[in-house]
């Protein structure tokens, strides 16, 4: 059955079910029947018996029975179904009705012992070759003495008919009703598959790589769920694929300029003999190059685990204001040397929690960016106050900003604005998206605010410990 | 022969500056792409090297600017993407050749030397007026099988003057032909690299190669037979 379609076990299933119960049906409608016509039979032969009995009874139970004083007593008797025996009490025949056949139909030995005792007994007779009859025999007492025995008879011809009648219906019905309603079925499984079969004609496209595949479904059923789920699924594997293939067209590209730098500046230095200095300027601007590459390998390698949920976080309490002032004392030998100053504005005492090394990352980033952008002789300001219930940190500088358009893309990977590409300070382009990342796992914000040519505003939003 | 090179990576574009200089070209460099469109409508080069991901204006819009001001210059755009999409969409947009960062530089040359030859109607990479021989490719110059040495601005003079052999060239088509845009177009910086010229491949032979037009500028032309 492993191999074989559910449309097709279905109907099996289905066909043996009702098989059995359209068997099970059969027997009983067969016993229920029988019981009720011969139940019936023995009724009316009771009946028959019992006027007869008053009859004789009233003929003073004299050898002289008329069937006629009968018939006209019991009217019922005028359907000659019936025949009647007499017999003495010594079982020999007195009186018959005229209707019995010419066979002599003798009270047998158990129903005489019965009658002796006073009991009726009920009998069926076969005679070879014949219908059945079914035999009442009757003791008629007088007293505590058996006076007469009557019998009255019928034959089983119409019920043996019906049934028979009845078993004709069943032998030819009950297949063809099981056989009709496997068709049905058949067809039933075949129109509630047809879905299913759409389903894995679709996924079939997909797996052979064509992602754009949708199954087209407009039912709200059981099938119309599973196809909209598969739908959604496949959407957003879409979804990451294509930012899986974009990240790596992006990788490749940022990492192909440094390639490209060392390759050419390589080549043209090996064209011909050059003098030691201009061999030391390839040297050292190579390794400028190689630096970029393993700084933009290393943001990648960090995100691409922090995409998979491999970069642990700590949660313990850190101490915001203690943490900002360290990264101002950094910050001013970063800006040492474009004399960008950097200072501290409000500073709240401030407790987070969270890992105290990626917040370091987050801010020190920020602030690099801060300082790399920012006009020479320039300012820097870092203030660290709270709103809303969470801790506010704001870095503001006033560099070369960033256009509107620009500013929704900064924390995308690989973005650079056109004024960062013509910076001669050359980021990696990964840097803001670290840090979007490490405020995001310390369940925060970060957003920026920025005027072109007047400076830019960083502020990252953090949970207070005592909330967290 | 002149050369843009529009590229807003500044190192990639100096080590491509200083190959092409060290061919003999005139070399342009612009960071920009709206500038580089417009210089590239403004002076006739000989070839634009163009990188499709610049500020401002992005390659494509670059190269289609250009083509719509009827500039007929060869174009050869550098990508960093590889998909076919990119380089299909340069070429469509009137680029005549495309190179895939990061490429040799040996081929970027090849590449250079094979545009500004079929933009120039030649066949075959050597130039030759009656027994003045060039070899772009070698730099290597003959007079009758004789070598001669040149510095590099007299071979990029004599290579321009021999591309456009027959035809009278001004001093400011040589200007623009040969020299960068540093040079100053009010000397006679040109009139003295032709003395040059004339020095080492006219002197001792019979008949003269380079003509004077008078009030015009000069031609390198076969002794009329």
């Amino acid at each position: 059955m492993g191999n074989t379609s559910i449309r097709v076990r279905l109907t099996i299933w289905y066909g043996c079910g009702l098989a059995l119960i359209m068997i099970l049906f059969a027997s009983a409608l067969y016993l229920v029947m029988s019981r009720a016509l011969e139940d019936q039979i023995d009724r009316s032969l009771e009946d028959a018996a019992m006027a007869a009995a008053r009859s004789l009874e009233e003929h003073r139970f004299g050898p002289f029975l008329l069937l006629d004083d009968l018939a006209q007593a019991f009217p019922e008797l005028a359907l000659l179904d019936k025949f009647f025996q007499i017999f003495g009490p010594q079982g020999q025949i007195t009186l018959q009705s005229a209707n019995i056949s010419t066979r002599n139909i003798p009270l047998s030995e158990s129903a005489m012992q019965a009658a002796l005792k006073g009991e009726a007994t009920y009998e069926s007779v076969r005679f070879h070759g014949e219908v059945s009859i079914r035999l009442l025999s009757y003791p008629i007492k007088h007293g505590e003495t058996l006076v007469n025995i009557l019998r009255v008879g019928t034959s089983l011809r119409p019920v043996e008919e019906m049934l028979n009648r009845l078993v004709f219906v069943l032998l030819i019905g009950s297949p063809l009703a099981v056989i009709v309603s496997m068709l049905g079925g058949w067809f039933l499984a075949g129109r509630a598959l047809r879905p299913v079969h759409t389903i894995t004609l679709a996924a079939q496209r997909i797996a052979a790589g064509d992602l754009t595949q949708r199954i087209h479904t407009t039912s709200a059923d059981e099938i119309g769920r599973l196809a909209s789920t598969f739908n959604d699924m496949i959407a957003r594997l879409e979804a990451s694929i294509r930012q899986i293939r974009q990240f790596s067209a992006d990788a490749s590209h940022e990492l192909r300029t440094p390639l490209t730098i060392t390759k050419g500046e390589t080549e043209l230095a090996l064209r011909k003999e050059r003098t030691p200095e201009v061999y030391r300027e390839v040297l050292e601007s190579n390794l400028e190059e190689i630096d970029r590459m393993s700084r933009i390998v290393d943001e990648l390698l960090f995100l691409s685990r922090a995409d998979l949920g491999e970069i642990k976080i700590a949660k313990e309490p850190v101490q915001l204001d203690q943490l900002v002032q360290e990264i101002q004392h950094q910050a001013l030998v970063l800006g040492k040397d474009r004399e960008v100053e950097t200072v501290l504005g409000t500073l709240e005492p401030t407790e987070v929690a969270g890992d105290e090394w990626r917040l370091r990352e987050l801010f020190l980033n920020i602030v690099d960016n801060a300082i790399k952008y920012s006009q020479e002789k320039g300012t820097v300001e870092i203030s660290l106050e709270h709103a809303n219930g969470m801790a506010k940190i704001s870095v503001q500088d006033n560099g070369i900003g960033i256009s509107p358009d620009e500013q929704k893309l900064v924390f995308d990977r690989f973005f650079r604005s056109d004024t960062a590409r013509a910076h001669a300070q050359k980021g990696t382009g990964l840097g803001l998206a670290i840090c979007k990342w490490i405020a995001e796992t310390h369940q925060g914000q970060i957003q920026v605010e920025s005027t072109p040519g007047q400076g830019s505003r960083f502020t990252i939003f953090l949970p207070l410990h005592s909330q967290a | 022969m002149r050369i843009l090179i529009v590229e807003d990576e500044p190192k990639v574009a100096s080590f491509i500056r200083r190959a092409l200089e060290e061919e003999s070209y005139a070399v342009d460099v612009c960071p920009d792409g709206v500038e580089g469109r417009d210089l590239a409508c403004e002076v006739n080069y000989d070839l634009i090297i163009l990188d499709l991901m610049l500020p401002n204006l992005p390659g494509l819009g670059v190269l289609k600017g250009i083509r719509a001001e009827k500039v007929k210059t060869p174009v050869l755009i550098l990508t960093a993407r590889s998909e076919v999409d990119q380089r299909v969409k340069g070429l469509d947009a009137g680029a005549d050749d495309y190179l895939t960062k990061p490429f040799a530089i040996e081929e970027l040359l090849a590449r250079s030397r094979a545009l500004m030859r079929r933009a120039s109607g030649e066949t075959s990479g050597i130039l030759q007026i009656d027994d003045l021989i060039l070899n772009p490719i070698t730099h290597e110059v003959t007079r009758a099988g004789q070598r001669i040495d040149l510095t590099s601005k007299e071979y990029a003079l004599l290579e321009y003057m021999m591309r456009s052999s027959g035809r009278v060239l001004t001093r400011p088509m040589i200007s623009e032909h040969v020299w960068d845009l540093d040079f100053d177009t009010f000397t006679n910086v040109i009139d003295v690299y032709i003395s040059y010229l004339r020095n080492k491949i006219d002197k001792g032979h019979e008949r003269n190669l380079i003509h004077t037009v008078r009030g015009s500028g000069y031609t390198l032309k076969a002794a009329d037979g």
